[in-house]
């Protein structure tokens, strides 16, 4: 990924990714993926690390305490009552 | 057209990135945190309850990624909820009151005690984050060798990640989690963030960047990697 091209490229990917990259640009890079397998496989493991970010999992949250649920609950019944 | 192969499975793609939108497609403000914003707003007494719980979960959730302990995480729980509670009257929909409720989030997280050890004061340079002709070469011989589903079952990759995410500094290690992890969009990160949409896209790319280069470490140990910031 030396050459300027793939530079250009390297830059756009996530965009490319998300669908946020203008029809013209994408052109420009899905050509170049064609023909650079670097670049290629540099865009498939992007995916798969943005994929297992999107899966990352946490652990169960706590309950909330008696006293974010005490001043919720008496924020929503204010509100209710405006 | 192309083929993308991943670990030996191969899967027609689209042109122009439509095949990906299912990965990394923009989606409404969480929209679990909405619909329990809706469910407060709304007053209904009945689900109440769960709403609480919902977004007890989220923000905590949220912490936990940012801060990577559960006691930062529940305190920014708490103190995001409490904050919820005295602001609840004061937004016309629960799409504002989401922005609002992660920027709460985000400034108790920068708030937390307990700073991270990983995490440098640095920015991210993309020169230095671009794989060398070598590396790039050796990483198109061989694809990842097993999907993110099945990666996230290990405990030992979940680890490597977390480490990865929290490495990050953190103006890109917000825009990480709430882009990709927590699901808002561009223009809704920017919202939280106080930013412009160009600057969370670059922030966004070099932060996949770096986690992509910290989990090619990891599924390919013995390749020599730069993996240096500076800048």
């Amino acid at each position: 990924m030396a050459e300027r091209r793939c530079k250009r490229i390297f830059a756009a990917l996530s965009e490319y990714l998300d669908g946020e990259l203008p029809v013209r640009n994408c052109r420009e890079l899905e050509r170049h993926l064609q023909g650079c397998k670097p670049c290629l496989a540099y865009l498939e493991t992007l995916k798969a690390a943005t994929e297992a970010c999107r899966r990352f999992p946490v652990g169960k949250a706590p309950r909330p305490s008696a006293r974010v649920r005490a001043a919720l609950l008496e924020a929503v019944r204010g509100a209710r009552s405006d | 057209m192309l083929v993308w192969t991943y670990a030996g499975k191969t899967e027609p793609q689209g042109h122009y990135g439509e095949g990906l939108k299912r990965i990394t497609q923009s989606v409404a403000m969480n929209t679990h945190v909405e619909q329990a914003l809706e469910i407060l707003n709304a007053g209904e007494p009945r689900a109440v309850e769960r709403a609480l719980e919902t977004l007890q979960s989220a923000v905590y959730s949220f912490g936990m990624k940012f801060c990577g302990n559960p006691e930062d995480a529940e305190d920014t729980a708490q103190e995001t909820l409490l904050r919820l509670a005295r602001s609840l009257k004061n937004f016309p929909d629960s799409r504002a009151l989401a922005v609002w409720l992660y920027k709460v989030a985000k400034s108790q997280c920068l708030m937390s005690r307990r700073r991270s050890k990983f995490a440098p004061a640095h920015m991210l340079s993309l020169d230095a984050l671009m794989p060398e002709p070598h590396e790039a070469a050796q990483a198109a011989a061989k694809p990842w060798p097993i999907t993110p589903e099945e990666a996230v079952l290990k405990r030992e990759f979940r680890d490597h990640l977390q480490e990865a995410v929290l490495a990050l500094p953190k103006p890109y290690r917000l825009v990480l989690i709430l882009r990709d992890m927590e699901q808002l969009n561009t223009k809704e990160v920017a919202e939280v963030m106080e930013i412009s949409e160009n600057t969370a896209k670059m922030r966004l790319h070099r932060a996949r960047v770096f986690v992509r280069n910290a989990l090619e470490k990891y599924f390919r140990p013995a390749s020599k990697r730069r993996g240096r910031n500076n800048g």
